[in-house]
């Protein structure tokens, strides 16, 4: 093939992205070694886009096996060697390797940030043959055409080695914590109870337990608090309105019957209205954060769900990258060509024209900064394909904050009317907006209600319909949600934006919460009560946010990664001496939390038969099939059972049958949709369907 | 000794460390109640009991000091 430029990405997609646009026909040729492909652009020299597969090395142990800790001592792998399941590693980096030997000028265009920067960084020194050091970098944030010409017209002269520094200390303090306490934890049951469960923890998933247990103790020890509000009805102009009593909290029943006396009966006046004008900015440009926060409260999709969509949609060149931590949308990625390829779409013709006419265009922009890429905007490229629905929503919502931005603020008016009734204050509140500003733009996605009061006058008497007293209670503590523990973890700094959605995953892998609005299960209790009393340096959030601003300084060459190294292992060794001589304490307490975890994630509820023991899924010594039983058979007082489905997996869902009230069950079977059974062979849903299709 | 509650080992007053927190919990909310509604202790512990807010391990010891009759 002759001497040519050997192009490194991270990804397939990416690639193919990448060879087209440094074609200068556009049309790169798809190549293929061992399954492995690649490309061939022409350009003026021949150019081979390889991509590799995510991170093909990985940071393992220099003594084989897993049955060990403490390990501090630790080298770079492929990823076949340390891993089981990885065998399509080895045929790929056996491609790059053949590739690399015809080369004589080697790019790294890996997406630029740390794991980017670590990908190729190995591809380079270990596939390559040490080539880290003579390769170019691209430095680009989205996979349009015109941008990746750009990057590759302008070569950085060598890696981000500072990134790459960063990146490698990063892997390497996380392998340390992770795979000794990880050891430690799963050897100690392991060992005490002769079953195997993998038990982990880490640097971020230790100090993110620790604040939902809080969470969790806390709702679980909550005693509610009464307290009592008023309202009252009001008719102005033949409409009714709700008006909230002065005081929004009565403490005491007394004190509220003492209110509901004075007032029933009695007509009101209106003694004041003030009416407040104000503006309402523009939000902030999405950084990955704020995106994941909006795409959980908008349309229910987890941190980790948004940032894989968002992922198809950068590969897909029609959103710029979006593992920024940015708030800022510089000048160059020209606002207006944006826009006016985005006006090509009917549904935001008229919003983007309505942009493109102004003089300036400025974005409402943030504090936050990233030194590698803006915040997260749409290129202005135009889906090629279908996008599924999920990407459709993403895309838009992107799009439509992307405009909202460069709007004027809205202006707001509240009204704030205060009715006297008999010597006691109430308050009828109104909101409405004057003019909509960046309101429009961004439509769908706002959450401002309107209520519009009808025209009224200071003195004016009004008729009060009815005066309610409602008993209330405190409420407890909210649970996290994926969302709401993303940005606590945001908010503590610990964890990076690319890995905080999978450590909140690992968490529910574990089994150490469940839900979506998450409960920790006494597994996950146990653990952190086994983290807390013999190693709280490593659910410390102070620590884990220390050596995180540590890591960063790498990043700024005023740290070195060999200290933080240091650091790690200082901080390490004492935790996991402490672990290894407690192994049997440990181990026990563990195990038996494991088992319990075991016999929860079985238990259905209530058995509505005997009401004193518990239904379960249990499996027949004779037959080996599953049915529920109650655990009242076991002490010869209840012999109550219920068939099961064989096939897929069976597991309590926690809720009721809204006919019997019986407690029910989730099915699920590969192939089929899964279904809530209601197992009571005499639930009347049951029979009134059986009618229903005998109708039909 | 085991807690009055659950089968964890209990570390004062007879409860273990998860529920003394949720017992503390339930004697400091009393006053609260008492100014609230006028009740004595033992209406204060059936209301809570049965109160669909109640956090479980506070359930757990209000359902325990009633049976138990601790005033």
């Amino acid at each position: 093939m002759g001497k040519y430029t050997l192009v490194v990405t991270e990804k397939p997609d990416a690639a193919q992205r990448i060879a087209s646009a440094l074609d200068s026909r556009g049309k790169a040729k798809k190549m293929e070694d061992n399954g492995v492909p690649y490309y061939i652009a022409n350009r003026d020299r021949k150019i081979v886009v390889v991509p590799a597969l995510g991170h093909l090395y990985t940071v393992a142990g220099e003594r084989s096996g897993r049955n060990y800790y403490p390990v501090f001592n630790f080298r770079w792998v492929p990823r076949y060697v340390a891993e089981r399941g990885a065998k399509q590693i080895r045929t790929w980096i056996e491609t790059i390797s053949k590739l690399a030997k015809d080369a004589d000028l080697f790019v790294d265009a890996c997406d630029y940030d740390i794991e980017g920067s670590i990908i190729g960084y190995c591809v380079l020194k270990y596939a390559c043959g040490n080539k880290e050091n003579v390769s170019k970098r691209m430095k680009y944030s989205t996979l349009t055409k015109g941008e990746l010409e750009k990057s590759y017209a302008e070569l950085l002269p060598r890696l981000d080695f500072a990134l790459i520094e960063a990146g490698r200390a990063r892997h390497e303090v996380d392998w340390l914590y992770g795979v000794n306490l990880s050891r430690a934890l799963t050897m100690s049951a392991r060992d005490w109870s002769g079953k195997y469960a993998t038990l982990s923890t880490g640097r971020v998933q230790g100090p993110t337990l620790k604040f939902l247990v809080a969470r969790e103790k806390a709702i679980r020890c909550f005693v509610p608090i009464p307290f009592w509000s008023i309202k009252a009805e009001i008719e102005i102009a033949g409409s009714i309105f709700e008006a909230e009593y002065e005081k929004t909290t009565i403490e005491t029943k007394k004190e509220a019957d003492a209110a509901i006396k004075a007032c029933k009966g009695k007509n009101g006046k209106i003694e004041k209205i003030d009416i407040k004008k104000f503006r309402q900015m523009p939000p902030k440009p999405f950084d990955l954060g704020a995106l994941q926060s909006e795409a959980y409260s908008l349309f229910g999709y987890t941190p980790m769900r948004t940032s894989n969509i968002a992922q198809r949609l950068y590969l897909a060149a029609l959103i710029s990258y979006p593992r920024t931590s940015s708030q800022k949308l510089p000048q160059s990625i020209n606002y207006k060509t944006i826009l006016k390829n985005l006006s090509k779409v009917s549904q935001y013709k008229k919003l983007a024209a309505e942009l493109l006419v102004k003089e300036q265009l400025k974005p409402n922009e943030g504090k936050k900064e990233d030194p590698a890429h803006p915040a997260i905007y749409p290129t202005g490229n135009l889906p090629e394909g279908e996008l599924d629905d999920s990407e459709r929503k993403l895309w838009d919502l992107v799009v439509r904050r992307f405009m909202s931005v460069f709007g004027e603020p809205a202006l707001r008016q509240s009204v704030k009317v205060s009715i006297n009734v008999a010597g006691h204050r109430f308050h009828l509140r109104g909101r409405q907006t004057l003019e909509e500003g960046w309101l429009r733009f961004y439509g769908p996605y706002v959450r401002s209600e309107e209520v519009l009061l009808p025209p009224i006058k200071e003195g004016q008497a009004v008729r009060v319909k009815k005066v309610i007293l409602e008993d209330k209670f405190v409420k407890p503590p909210p649970r996290y949600n994926p969302a709401s523990l993303l940005k606590m973890m945001e908010k503590a700094e610990i964890g990076t934006k690319a890995t905080r959605a999978g450590i909140i995953q690992t968490l529910y892998d574990r089994k150490y919460i469940r839900d979506e609005r998450m409960i920790v299960t006494d597994l996950g209790f146990e653990v952190l009560e086994v983290l807390e009393k013999y190693c709280p340096a490593v659910v410390s959030v102070k620590l884990t946010k220390e050596l995180e601003e540590k890591m960063n300084k790498i990043q700024l060459n005023s740290e070195k990664r060999e200290n933080i190294l240091v650091d790690a292992v200082e901080i390490l060794k004492p935790v996991v001496e402490k672990l290894k001589e407690k192994e049997k304490v440990i181990g026990e307490q563990l195990s038996k939390a494991i088992k319990r975890a075991r016999i929860e994630e079985r238990i259905i509820g209530a058995c509505p038969i005997c009401k004193t023991g518990k239904l379960m899924i249990l499996y027949s010594r004779k037959t080996g099939k599953r049915f529920i039983g109650c655990t009242n058979y076991f002490k010869n007082l209840c012999k109550t059972s219920f068939p099961l489905p064989q096939k897929g997996t069976v597991r309590p869902t926690g809720k009721m049958c809204r006919r019997c009230d019986w407690p029910m069950v989730l099915v699920r079977i590969r192939g089929r949709r899964p279904w809530n059974l209601c197992f009571n062979p005499d639930c009347p849903l049951k029979e009134e369907r059986r009618e229903r299709r005998k109708d039909e | 000794m085991k807690c009055s509650v659950c089968d964890r080992e209990s570390v004062q007053e007879g409860f273990c460390e998860l529920h003394k927190k949720a017992y503390e919990n339930v004697l400091k909310k009393y006053d609260l109640w008492k100014k609230a509604l006028e009740i004595s202790w033992k209406e204060y512990l059936s209301e809570v009991a049965k109160n669909p807010l109640t956090g479980e391990w506070a359930r757990e010891v209000a359902e325990y000091l009633r049976k138990s009759g601790d005033n």
